[in-house]
């Protein structure tokens, strides 16, 4: 799977390019916002193919390789976290519900984990047909996303990344929620670097270099092999802090505060 | 007691109205699967604090110490990774008998404070659990520590602090300030009793069983109950004893003693009954059945109170936030950055808790109150923020900016208790929904099985 930092090498030279040469300088944000549409298409291409490859194995009594495909969706759909529940609030609703036993991510995790592949077709099939429908909805050429969206976003995603996951994180049947956590910085980063970083160094080098830092010590946190390595007070110090700095970086950029609610 | 969005530790049992949290079922937790930390939703147990009853006011110190008491920052290791405090074991300054760590633990409500998963450097190899015991009137309880081995109370906290959950050696000012919540955390009020004898509103039986409280053994004249057990000085004799139960251990206060249950000192008995049914044949008392049962009745008119518990609520959990939060006041005044650290993260902590008593958007178990639900949820989150700005001006030692983003703080917590209370109906706090998602939790959990 292709890594935020691998995608920005082609997308921030592009970005870099429309801002050098003027084009895009009265609307940086607007442009930004754009340029991290691909992105967002890339992370839920990622989830639709793992989930359409979790409907393969399961029909194939595959259990081994549905739980590969189940991370593999999982991944793509975290990364793309920033923009799930703030562009796309019913979808996400549908697909990553929780306690609800019925459908989406959680519902198929606690079953396929758990060894129990005959009982997750009908919700496998729910999720792909709802990961379709999100897949054409961001695709559409009339979707854009706005500034105050993704910084909105950015912003929650930071705080939530804060949680104490010391009795289990997002994913724990999986055992895999240290992965939600990686791919959610991820998500932030590439928001922050596609979007916001840039224009804010423009206003306030020194926040944008200290937003640079923070998301930089929020991934080295993250950066553990398990859950129980994960050093909960200080990510959730360090999480709050960068939520704080998204919101003062949204005013220095003339956008609202961040509302950091649902 | 600190929660995450999917934190199976958040799932509860109901027990008639009341619920306690289901075990950890998960193996990515710092903490074992099958671990009940009895952080379940319905009802506290009551705190009355002595100061207080006095007609005073709690001091600045007190109020750190309460703080703290509730902080797992003053912890290390596995305790502090997993928002153990003080607080987890003593909720309230009660016991905790819904307490159970596999391996650390022979029941519920006992804990091997010398094993090794919260330090290891402090186990000694000997599975010997003991039961988490109530602090209310411990400060006319010394000895301190199952085997009183502790004359001074201070030393009995800092060695749970450093030894049982590695925590830094605390500072004088942290110390000082635990002490003096615990000494004034009061016994409960028992209508039932007065300067150690029983009362009018005591039953027959009752006032029968203090008679046989008070009798001489038949075996040494000298000895009775109440020589240990010394009703003018709380229930206790301030020494240890050999009862025959492995060496030698403290006399427990009887006050209050209704809600501590199991008894003695590895928690070996579940109820009065077994605990007179012992004493009866150790000291060969030759007691009738009546009469052990009058015994009980004594037992238990002098263990109740008259509000042993106390509804959670909104209103209770932020008349504690607001207490704990009051803190800063002297803090920012004094330029202590580092209590100021403490305090954000406590406070931050108590309410991400009372968020996650607010069902998110996404639980489809609880119908209704969407609107609500997000306000206070997103009014919890702006709190939290509110408070990391205090803590982050402070720690760069700007106390101006300190101060301006506790005015701030201060006035987002007026609507986001209005927030609270308009969402309170569809939350936790409410026994219907509380039903529905914990439902809801359980058909998760019995699809992983």
């Amino acid at each position: 799977m292709q890594s935020f930092s691998q995608f920005t090498r082609g997308a921030l030279i592009a970005t870099f390019a429309a801002l050098t040469l003027g084009a895009a300088a009265a609307e940086p944000l607007k442009d930004g916002a754009a340029n991290y549409k691909p992105f967002a298409v890339e992370q839920i291409g990622i989830a639709l193919a793992g989930a359409k490859e979790l409907q393969a194995a399961t029909k194939a009594g595959d259990a081994k390789a549905a739980q590969a495909a189940w991370i593999k969706s999982r991944n793509g759909w975290e990364a793309a976290e920033p923009i799930t529940g703030e562009f796309f609030s019913k979808l996400d609703e549908a697909i990553d519900a929780w306690p609800d036993a019925k459908q989406g991510y959680h519902a198929i995790e606690a079953a396929l984990f758990s060894g129990k592949l005959a009982e997750i077709a009908a919700s496998t099939d729910r999720l792909v047909a709802d990961l379709t429908e999100f897949d054409k909805e961001l695709k559409a050429p009339g979707f854009t996303f706005t500034p105050q969206g993704l910084i909105n976003g950015a912003t929650k995603l930071a705080y939530e990344v804060g949680e104490n996951k010391s009795k289990g994180g997002e994913s724990p049947y999986a055992g895999t929620s240290i992965l939600d956590m990686q791919q959610n910085v991820e998500g932030i980063e590439a928001v922050y670097k596609l979007v916001f970083e840039e224009p804010l160094k423009g206003t306030d080098a020194k926040l944008a270099d200290a937003i640079d830092d923070k998301i930089e010590d929020v991934e080295g946190l993250v950066k553990v092999g398990d859950l129980k390595k994960v050093d909960q007070a200080a990510l959730k110090r360090n999480g709050e802090e960068l939520a704080v700095m998204l919101q003062n970086a949204a005013l220095k950029l003339k956008l609202k505060k961040p509302a950091v609610g649902e | 007691m600190r929660a995450a969005r999917f934190s199976l530790g958040m799932a509860m049992l109901l027990l008639g109205a009341a619920a306690v949290a289901a075990p950890i079922t998960t193996k990515e937790g710092v903490l074992p699967p099958g671990t009940e930390l009895g952080d379940g939703v319905g009802a506290q147990p009551t705190e009355l604090f002595a100061t207080e009853l006095a007609g005073g006011k709690r001091s600045d110190q007190q109020i750190l110490g309460d703080m703290l008491f509730a902080s797992p920052a003053i912890f290390g290791g596995v305790a502090r990774q997993a928002g153990i405090s003080c607080n987890t074991c003593h909720p309230q300054g009660a016991g905790n008998a819904a307490l159970y760590v596999p391996g650390l633990s022979s029941r519920h409500g006992t804990f091997d404070t010398t094993g090794a998963l919260f330090n290891s450097k402090a186990d000694n190899h000997v599975f010997d659990p003991v039961t988490v015991p109530s602090l209310r009137g411990a400060k006319v309880l010394a000895p301190y520590g199952h085997d009183g081995r502790f004359a001074s109370l201070r030393d009995f906290v800092r060695k749970v602090v450093v030894n049982e959950f590695a925590g830094p050696e605390p500072s004088d000012e942290v110390l000082d300030a635990l002490v003096a919540y615990v000494q004034d955390i009061a016994f409960l009020p028992n209508p039932k009793l007065e300067n150690g004898r029983l009362t009018g509103a005591a039953s027959t039986a009752a006032h029968r069983g203090e008679r046989i409280f008070h009798r001489p053994f038949p075996h040494d004249a000298a000895m009775s109950c109440a020589s240990c057990h010394q009703p003018s000085s709380a229930f206790v004799d301030h020494q240890v004893h050999d009862v025959g139960t492995g060496g030698f251990f403290k006399t427990k206060t009887l006050i209050d003693a209704d809600f501590n249950a199991p008894y003695f000192h590895d928690g070996r008995f579940d109820s009065y009954g077994q605990v007179v049914g012992y004493f009866d044949t150790h000291f060969d008392l030759g007691l009738s059945a009546s009469e052990r049962a009058d015994l009980v009745a004594y037992l238990e008119a002098v263990g109740d109170a008259a509000q042993p518990t106390t509804p959670d609520s909104v209103e209770s959990e932020l008349a504690e936030i607001a207490a704990f939060v009051g803190v800063l006041d002297t803090a920012i005044r004094e330029h202590n950055a580092a209590i100021v650290a403490i305090t954000v993260d406590t406070v931050g902590d108590e309410w991400r808790e009372l968020g996650e008593r607010i069902p998110e958007a996404k639980d489809t178990s609880v119908p209704g109150g969407l609107r609500e639900r997000i306000k206070a949820r997103a009014a919890v989150r702006e709190a939290v923020l509110a408070l990391r700005r205090i803590d982050m001006a402070a720690s760069r030692g700007d106390f101006d900016a300190a101060t301006a983003a506790y005015a701030d703080y201060r006035a987002q917590v007026a609507p986001a208790a209005v927030a609270m209370a308009a969402a309170e109906p569809w939350s936790l706090f409410n026994t219907p929904i509380r039903r529905a998602h914990v439902a809801a939790l359980a058909r998760l959990t019995a699809l992983a099985k």
